[in-house]
């Protein structure tokens, strides 16, 4: 989702330089010294790596059609979340500088809306809080990091890549640049940022469950449960942050349902939606995991749902969607809640037999 | 994986193209990054409708590709990046604003039309111009300018590092992924059961590899100092080049010189 | 010059990798360090450098190996590693022969002149303002052991200095290293090249020294050296029809 100069008004690309440029200043000061001359060799390398490692065509299966990683959410696993963002700030600048991906004046934008969120974002509201509590530790230690770790990932990649893709809205709708009304920018780009930042997330869950397996020490807050923080978040706390990211989960998934929204004329965007997903890092010859996705998440809802038609009857518009999205997101953050009491019932009762 | 070869040859190209000689690429970076810069804020700040205004832009890049002599072709295969996304926010403008601009007989060019063009036209040129600096400067004058601008020495020092193993790291994807391909014939990408394994491993070989660059910085004394070659200092040249365009590129934003032409001839 | 008493070094909880230890290398002698993958040629390295501590002393240039000493440790021995692309982390080669000099204290003109002398010597002038990612893989091996001479040490540690390179480059590498007067201490699995490059061969096996003599009498012996998973050097071997 990089940004393009030409999408931003220099008002607007400056007042994200700002933003990016005291998030890197934080940052750098953030790390000690003698803390970043000692990573800055692993930043250099991952932060290599990650680049050539967005050329690797993942196969979506069912698809026919291949995912990427972007690996905000990867480095701040792996280096933490302001050693993650610097590594990311570079593999920006260097995007924009040789493959004109972005641009120079949209490095700022882009910085924030990709590597902020994924870094920062993902990080403390969503990694570190999931890897460190004890959620689904009634599974046992090594199935419980597994999931934690599959969940951190795919929720984080999935939230921040809303959020990023909201970023581009918002900075493109206040620059002036288009004449689509705000809502309707919206309900196209979250969708398709849904389905990206899925496969994105499992991409990211696949590789750290691999480091995980072999070596966990290489993953921030693995195996600190149990020390310094443990208890520091609370059931209420974890229960807050799956509740929200359900309802965003829950909203984006309806609005995808809703694949043509009518009342404008959408339908050329079928076309433009297949370059920018190109763009967005999907696969040039075949485009069609949006719709792939779509179509599964349509099929599933469509079998599941008690709302019909996930809409209001005199309502055509996104939006009116995104009710049925929000209800069903209040049910699965209560099928959540409900999981996380049994979990932790079963936890104090294992507990209570200990003693 | 087509991509990873052609990202290949895109650094090679960029290296080559900036290790040529021309007037453009004997500028101080800093003179370049500013100008550069400059250059973009201007274009992209000309208002939607101002379709002549901003066609002054060209002349920059035009310009300044002919005198340092790198080919103008090479650029316009990276705009296929930047352009999809766009034109899938200008080719809404069409058919959302109908404001009538201008009668050109029996066809009237419509507001949507306009903010359409000048929105891409603004994406081909903000492209030129970078395309540019990158093709006349290489990376570590375009860090040495950086460091002078104050950026933190971490963020300078993390961007040479990391294109310095840019290279390597294609390198062993490269490798790996075609002896994935060799033992996958007719799979198109890396298959789900291979997704974490695969940048996985490669992922805890760079993380040794990351560990033997670290004893080799340490045993080398280091303590957090890099030193670089000095790049030369700004020199007349360099401030008469940063000015000149300044004051040009204000000229073609303040006034519509086009426009002026134009009316000029129709009267 | 280097001096190992009794060393000892495992890995927490693991078998030990080197095993009590005891051998001295003079001022000026080249030598080998040849046995099997993982016989504890990297570690003896890494022990050297005070890359790894284990039990035992060290001595390095009558320095011996601790905390205090070691900067100085390191200022004496230069490490050339077997991925140059690991040792030339910095953009051009004059950038990583100045990245040494200059952080043990050297003025950038004093840096620069070490630069210069050193890269005559190897006949490299050429290589001074190249990119390391752009130069060959001989080009770089060379570079990399220019980037440990400036530093002007007295001992050099090669990590298989002649592997993945073309014959002439081999070459050029051994001719180098022939041509360099200071203690030098080799590990490889070319032992054609130890025998070109080295006059005394130490052959390890499971972290312990097995023989310890003159390169000719260790590599011509066969059945030692099939007794610890290597062979003949090829220009021994002798094969005739």
């Amino acid at each position: 989702m990089h940004m393009a100069d030409a999408l931003l008004a220099p008002a607007v690309a400056a007042t994200m330089y700002a933003a990016s440029a005291v998030t890197v200043g934080a940052s750098v000061k953030t790390l000690r010294k003698d803390e970043t001359t000692a990573k800055l060799p692993t930043m250099a390398v991952t932060s290599a790596l990650v680049f050539a490692g967005q050329m690797i065509n993942y196969t979506i299966p069912g698809t026919g059609s291949s995912g990427h990683l972007c690996g905000g959410m990867m480095l701040s696993a792996l280096l933490g979340p302001q050693a993650g963002f610097l590594s990311m700030v570079v593999i920006l600048t260097i995007q924009a500088l040789f493959f004109a991906d972005g641009g120079l004046l949209a490095l700022g934008a882009n910085c924030w809306n990709m590597a902020f969120y994924g870094c920062f974002v993902g990080y403390y509201l969503l990694w570190r809080p999931l890897i460190r509590s004890k959620l689904f530790s009634s599974l046992g230690e090594k199935a419980a990091g597994r999931i934690r770790i599959i969940l951190a990932s795919v929720l984080g990649c999935v939230i921040t890549l809303q959020l990023g893709a909201f970023s581009v809205v918002l900075e493109t709708s206040l620059s002036g640049v288009t004449e689509l009304p705000f809502r309707a920018f919206v309900g196209i780009m979250q969708p398709i940022h849904l389905a990206i930042g899925l496969v994105e997330g499992l991409i990211t869950s696949a590789v750290l469950l691999f480091i995980y397996e072999t070596r966990p020490e290489l993953l921030m807050d693995v195996n600190k449960a149990d020390t310094q923080l443990s208890g520091k978040l609370s059931l209420k706390t974890t229960l807050a942050i799956l509740a929200v990211t359900a309802v965003i989960v829950g909203g984006g998934l309806s609005l995808f349902a809703s694949a043509n929204p009518d009342g404008l004329e959408w339908s050329m965007f079928g076309n433009a939606e297949s370059g920018y997903s190109e763009n967005m890092g999907l696969d040039e010859e075949s485009f069609g995991i949006s719709s792939g996705a779509a179509d599964t998440a349509a099929a599933i809802q469509e079998r599941t749902a008690f709302l019909p038609d996930y809409g209001f009857a005199d309502s055509d518009m996104a939006a009116g969607t995104s009710v049925s999205g929000l209800v069903g997101s209040a049910i699965v953050a209560g099928a959540a809640a409900a999981i996380c009491m049994a979990g932790g019932f079963f936890r104090k009762k294992k507990v209570a037999a200990k003693a | 994986m087509d991509k990873l070869s052609h990202a290949q040859s895109e650094l090679r190209e960029m290296d080559a193209l900036a290790a040529e000689c021309s007037p453009i690429h004997a500028l101080h970076p800093l003179c370049k990054l500013l100008v550069t810069v400059f250059y973009i804020a201007v274009t992209v700040s000309f208002p939607k409708y101002n379709f002549s205004g901003l066609v002054m832009m060209v002349l920059y890049p035009v310009i300044a590709f002919q005198v340092s002599g790198i080919p103008v072709g090479l650029c316009f295969y990276k705009l296929r990046l930047v352009l999809p996304l766009v034109c899938a926010v200008g080719l809404a403008n069409p058919f959302l604003d109908h404001t009538p601009l201008l009668q050109l007989g029996t066809i009237t060019v419509t507001g949507g039309v306009v903010s359409m063009v000048t929105l891409m036209l603004k994406g081909v040129f903000s492209l030129m111009a970078s395309f540019l600096l990158i093709a006349t400067t290489s990376i570590d004058a375009i860090c040495a300018a950086l460091r002078k601008l104050h950026v933190p020495g971490i963020l300078t020092t993390l961007l040479l590092l990391t294109y310095r193993y840019i290279g390597v790291m294609l390198e062993e994807v490269t490798v790996m992924t075609e002896a994935y391909s060799l033992r996958a014939p007719g799979q198109k990408g890396i298959h789900i059961s291979a997704w974490g394994s695969f940048l996985g491993q490669l992922l805890m070989r760079s993380m040794d590899r990351a560990e033997e660059l670290y004893s080799s910085m340490v045993l080398r004394g280091f303590n957090g100092n890099f030193f670089y070659a000095d790049i030369s200092p700004f020199c007349l040249n360099d401030l008469l080049y940063t000015a000149v365009c300044a004051a040009a590129f204000l000229c073609a934003r303040i006034f519509d010189i086009p426009g002026l032409l134009g009316s000029f001839f129709v009267g | 010059m280097i001096e190992f008493q009794n060393v000892s070094f495992s890995y927490d909880g693991t078998a030990p990798v080197v095993e009590n230890l005891s051998f001295s290398i003079s001022k000026g002698e080249s030598v080998g360090l040849i046995g099997a993958n993982g016989a504890g040629k990297s570690t003896i390295m890494k022990l050297l450098l005070g890359l790894l501590s284990g039990q035992g002393q060290i001595w390095v240039a009558g320095l011996e190996m601790n905390k205090q000493n070691l900067p100085k440790i390191r200022q004496t021995v230069g490490f050339v590693l077997q991925d140059s692309d690991n040792q030339m982390f910095m953009p051009t080669v004059y950038e990583d022969m100045i990245f040494g000099p200059r952080n043990y204290g050297l003025t950038k003109e004093q840096a620069e002149q070490r630069v210069d002398d050193v890269l005559n010597r190897l006949g490299l002038t050429e290589l001074k303002h190249r990119y390391n990612h752009k130069i060959s893989g001989g080009e770089k091996r060379m570079a990399a052991i220019a980037t440990i001479l400036a530093m002007e040490p007295e001992v050099i540690l090669m990590d298989e200095p002649s592997t993945a390179l073309d014959p002439v480059n081999r070459r050029t590498v051994i001719n180098t290293i022939n041509t360099l007067p200071q203690t030098k201490l080799i590990a490889s699995h070319d032992l054609d090249m130890i025998l070109d490059t080295c006059g005394r061969v130490i052959l390890l096996s499971h972290g312990k020294i097995v023989a310890d003599g003159s390169a000719e009498s260790i590599l011509r012996d066969r059945v030692l050296l099939e007794a610890n998973r290597m062979e003949l050097p090829f220009c021994l071997q002798g094969r005739h029809k």
